[in-house]
């Protein structure tokens, strides 16, 4: 419901014109009321229905949001080969019980050397240095 | 006689070294992500469509596909050994585990490879004839059919994907919108952009399926913490005759079964398999048997698998509408190579839809080598940890979505739909359904505003028509039965709850 509004009354702001004739406006607008009235049915439904605990674990998605994040700012602001270092020492935080340093270093190396055979094989534009 | 002749064009296309090498690669590709877990053939084919921009279309049309059929030739096998389907092999899970239990997993295996060969070439005949009928049907379609189909589709999946149309509808409309974002193309109008410049040609699709599909399927199983054993057993390929004539009626009759069912809007692999087995349990000769481990129900479910997946590129290259999300991935596929799918397709560019179909038969041969007398390699994979697998499967992440525009805040995008898509499944939401109403939505828009400019403006178009008229009729007949089951349903739970004790 609230993607609905979120859309429904950005697309108040576009022309939304008439059937024949439909502004950039119309179509959005009438998705989002589609939508608004299944999260009303939904709502609805949640009463009949038995309730089920939510499964949320943080931990993991964030490690994996920060790799991807660092692999992002380090390449822009470094190069891509030490985004990929950090990238999988951050990410192998995630869901394992053992954290190898040597193990983590032999999986760089096997990617820096995909990366590489990606840029110099199908001419991929990667920053890597 | 035309379709041997375009078929011998197909085939000329198909052969030729640098295509043979692409359907290999598609193959071995399809097979590894269908044995491993936390990737399925939705998430591959959106890590590497980036990396299909540098070969020619014909290719990497050829290798997309080999990794889509492929998935369910490998994913058979991890059921089989291990019971532990990732892409769609539930089915397998029943009779092929069983088998495996008894000592019989070379059988199972082998029933496995050579009915998902029947079925491939079931389904490629099927396609060969069907596909260019039903492109010039296609052609009778106004824009009020196509908008009519597009809905019939967005029901089907919904429903078939999550289970609830409800909960289906609303992540098909959440996509629709999410397509909404970026230049109108009619009138100019930036939408829903922010005044972020990024945003002014629309969401990345690549950016949204890497999100939703592969970085929230590691974190899933990040959070399940699965340790898998790896199968040690011994394996006994070869079958005695009476054994391997047992195959091919239960395999034939999945064959059809999958055919049929594939071409079907929201149709699919899944579907197919239950429906096979469901049959082969009332009609084999063997249906004692079955679901204690028997040969019928490993052959019906892998042929019907296997035909389902290659006839549901019928909708797709015949009308340009794509049935499942991994189509819908496709049809991606082919527009980035500048080909626009539908009834004009198969006359305007036959070298590339006969080439396709040839390279379905060569890739069935591939993949009854790789998967019949090769499996004991393949089974290795398994040995492989979670640990080392998952830092790589993110390394392509980044890779495919950065290498699409050269841009660093692609990365950012994907992250946030990982999130997005990580709430999803935690919500017990699929995000199948949204990655249709995505790429169709688009199109849905253009065809709903063509047609009501025709029509003046009066919705009648829509029910007048007789092609939109029935599709219409029956997505009603489908809500008023969800919603008498519903009501049916609570009436039952209601009267449970106020039962004395």
């Amino acid at each position: 419901m609230a993607i609905s509004l979120a859309f429904g009354l950005v697309s108040l702001r576009y022309p939304i014109g008439h059937f024949s004739r439909a502004g950039p406006g119309l179509f959005p607008l009438s998705v989002s009321c589609l939508l608004f009235l299944i999260g009303l049915f939904t709502v609805v439904r949640a009463r009949f229905v038995e309730r089920v605990p939510l499964d949320f674990k943080v931990k993991n998605i964030a490690i994996i949001l920060a790799s991807l994040c660092g692999f992002a700012v380090v390449s822009e602001h470094l190069n891509m080969i030490a985004g990929i270092v950090f990238m999988v020492f951050c990410a192998s935080f995630a869901g394992t019980a053992s954290y190898s340093v040597i193990r983590n270093l032999k999986i760089s190396a096997g990617l820096i050397a995909v990366a590489l055979a990606f840029q110099k094989l199908l001419g991929f534009n990667l920053p890597l240095y | 006689m035309d379709v041997l002749h375009n078929l011998a064009l197909g085939f000329a296309v198909a052969l030729t070294w640098q295509n043979l090498l692409f359907c290999a690669i598609g193959c071995m590709v399809g097979t590894l992500v269908g044995m491993l877990p936390g990737l399925g053939p939705l998430a591959t084919i959106s890590i590497l469509l980036p990396l299909t921009y540098s070969i020619p279309t014909g290719g990497a049309l050829i290798m997309l596909a080999g990794i889509y059929y492929g998935a369910q030739y490998g994913d058979s096998v991890s059921a089989i050994t291990m019971k532990i389907p990732h892409a769609s092999s539930i089915v397998a899970c029943i009779d092929g585990y069983q088998m495996t239990l008894k000592g019989k997993t070379g059988l199972a295996l082998f029933t496995a490879g050579v009915s998902s060969f029947i079925g491939g070439s079931v389904a490629i005949v099927v396609l060969s004839f069907l596909a260019p009928m039903l492109g010039e049907v296609a052609l009778l379609f106004g824009p009020a059919d196509y908008c009519a189909l597009m809905l019939v589709g967005f029901v089907c999946v919904s429903f078939v994907t999550t289970g609830s149309l409800l909960n289906g509808m609303a992540m098909c409309l959440i996509g629709v919108l999410l397509g909404q974002i970026g230049t109108d193309v009619n009138s100019g109008t930036q939408r829903f952009t922010m005044n972020m410049p990024f945003l002014a040609d629309g969401i990345g699709l690549v950016s949204i399926a890497l999100g939703c599909f592969g970085i929230a399927e590691i974190t899933k199983n990040l959070d399940n913490k699965d340790e898998r054993t790896p199968f040690s057993g011994t394996i006994k390929l070869i079958p005695t005759w009476p054994e391997f004539k047992r195959i091919f009626p239960s395999a034939l009759r999945g064959s059809v079964i999958g055919s049929f069912l594939g071409i079907l809007p929201g149709g699919g692999p899944v579907i197919a398999q239950f429906a096979a087995y469901a049959v082969d349990k009332k009609v084999s000769k063997y249906k004692d048997e079955i679901g204690t481990g028997c040969i019928e129900g490993v052959a019906g479910q892998a042929a019907a698998d296997e035909a389902a997946a290659r006839t549901s590129f019928i909708p797709l290259m015949s009308i340009g509408i794509p049935e499942n999300a991994v189509m819908a991935l496709m049809m991606a596929a082919f527009m980035i190579k500048g080909i626009q799918p539908g009834p004009n397709m198969i006359a305007g560019h036959p070298d590339l839809f006969w080439g396709l179909v040839a390279s379905m038969w060569v890739g069935n041969c591939f993949l009854l080598i790789l998967n019949v007398p090769l499996v004991r390699y393949w089974l290795t994979v398994f040995k492989i940890p979670y640990s080392v697998l998952f830092p790589s499967i993110l390394f392509f992440c980044c890779i495919g979505t950065y290498s699409i525009n050269n841009s660093l805040d692609d990365v950012f995008i994907t992250a946030t739909f990982g999130f997005i898509g990580y709430m999803f499944l935690r919500l017990g939401l699929d995000a199948a359904p949204l990655m249709l109403g995505f790429i169709l939505g688009p199109m849905l828009e253009e065809n709903m505003r063509r047609a009501l400019l025709l029509s003046r403006g009066s919705f009648t178009t829509f029910i007048t028509r007789p092609i939109s008229g029935t599709l219409l009729g029956l997505i009603g007949i489908f809500i008023a039965w969800q919603v008498v089951a519903f009501y049916l349903q609570a009436r039952k739970t209601t009267a449970r709850h106020q039962q004395p004790a």
